[in-house]
């Protein structure tokens, strides 16, 4: 009972938590980065009307810097919540943060993709994105690697994706028992909690692999 | 004539003389946008700088370029704001310790130059003064790459 309700509780948490998350993306996406956009075209338009050439350097200036800050919060946006996953599915938005990733901490990610992709439910999808998103940043971190690999398989009722690398590896009991593996147990309670299964293996020297398996509902 | 890169190069070869560092590493900022990246480095593990792109104002050049200041990072990650995320070039090169300059063309802070350590420490006045002379230098340079020269 106690344990239940413990689980039930730690799903709440994680849900609402996503759900605050896309609701502050979706805000910042939406109506802030519109206004800023409005304020932005007013700026140019003054710009254009200003003859005095400190005064244009000026109002140029700022426009530049509500350029930046457009495309900071626009960025800042698709890292809480990345809207392609609604719009064009989990594969594409893996790819997507797969590109972001590999322009931040230099790491070259290939993803494959075999078999017929299946329409995935949100709440599903999610979690498998976070997964992959945590795997590949537990790569940046500790793996020491230049590159990683992401594969998924698409059957008839699930999705098998797979995240290795061929890094440096580390061995799982220590960590386990060192009580540094809250990321790790974060991935597996996020599959277990959308009916899926997380598993991760590792060899010091060879590398890890994180392996999910997600069933589609039908 | 030397290229770009070859002068660039000689000069954080002669920064790595000076001072005992593991890693000299040169940003700087895209002509058409304001996004940062590595294009030069000496004593690096990987290629992974390469790839780097760094947004205005974030990580330590991001941080460097839109301050115009110094800044210095003596025990990573225990001393650090924000999270170690923040900092691809500390975690691509494994370096515990790192102090960058701005490099200045036209009046603007548009690059940064780095010395990294892959152990702690605290900077002394004689690396800082070394880095500083060679940003000098550097910055004569700087014209080939923001305008067609």
């Amino acid at each position: 009972m106690e344990l239940k309700s413990g689980n039930q509780a730690c799903s709440y948490i994680i849900q609402s938590q996503e759900e605050e998350i896309k609701r502050v993306a979706l805000e910042l996406h939406e109506s802030i980065n519109q206004n800023l956009y409005t304020l932005q075209t007013g700026l140019n338009f003054i710009e254009s009307g200003i003859e005095q050439p400190e005064l244009k350097n000026y109002a140029k200036e700022m426009s530049g810097l509500m350029e930046r800050t457009i495309r900071e919060v626009r960025l800042l946006s698709v890292e809480l919540y990345p809207n392609t996953l609604s719009t064009l599915g989990l594969t594409a938005a893996v790819k997507s943060y797969a590109k972001l990733f590999t322009n931040t901490f230099g790491i070259l990610i290939d993803v494959d993709s075999q078999g017929e992709e299946k329409l995935v439910s949100d709440p599903e999808s999610l979690a498998a994105f976070r997964v992959c998103q945590e795997a590949l940043i537990n790569i940046a971190k500790y793996a020491d690697t230049d590159k990683a690999k992401i594969a998924f398989t698409w059957g008839e009722f699930s999705v098998k994706i797979e995240i290795k690398d061929t890094g440096k590896g580390f061995d799982t009991n220590k960590v386990m028992e060192s009580g540094r593996s809250m990321g790790i147990a974060a991935m597996g309670e996020r599959m277990r909690l959308v009916g899926g299964q997380c598993n991760l293996t590792s060899e010091l020297d060879k590398g890890t692999t994180v392996s999910i398996v997600l069933p589609i509902q039908s | 004539m030397e290229s770009l890169k070859e002068l660039i190069l000689t000069e954080c070869d002669r920064l790595k003389q000076g001072v005992p560092c593991d890693f000299v590493g040169v940003a700087l900022q895209n002509r058409n946008d304001p996004d940062i990246t590595w294009p030069y480095a000496m004593g690096n593990r990987n290629e992974k700088y390469k790839y780097i792109t760094v947004r205005y104002g974030k990580g330590i050049a991001g941080k460097v370029i839109s301050s115009g200041t110094p800044m210095g990072i003596t025990n990573f990650p225990e001393t650090i704001l924000g999270k170690i995320t923040d900092y691809p070039i500390m975690l691509a090169e494994k370096l515990v310790a790192a102090y960058s300059v701005p490099l200045v063309w036209n009046g603007l802070p548009k690059g940064a130059l780095l010395i990294g350590y892959r152990n702690a420490r605290q900077f002394d006045e004689h690396e800082e003064q070394k880095l500083r002379e060679v940003a000098k230098h550097l910055e004569s340079f700087l014209s080939s790459h923001f305008t067609d020269e």
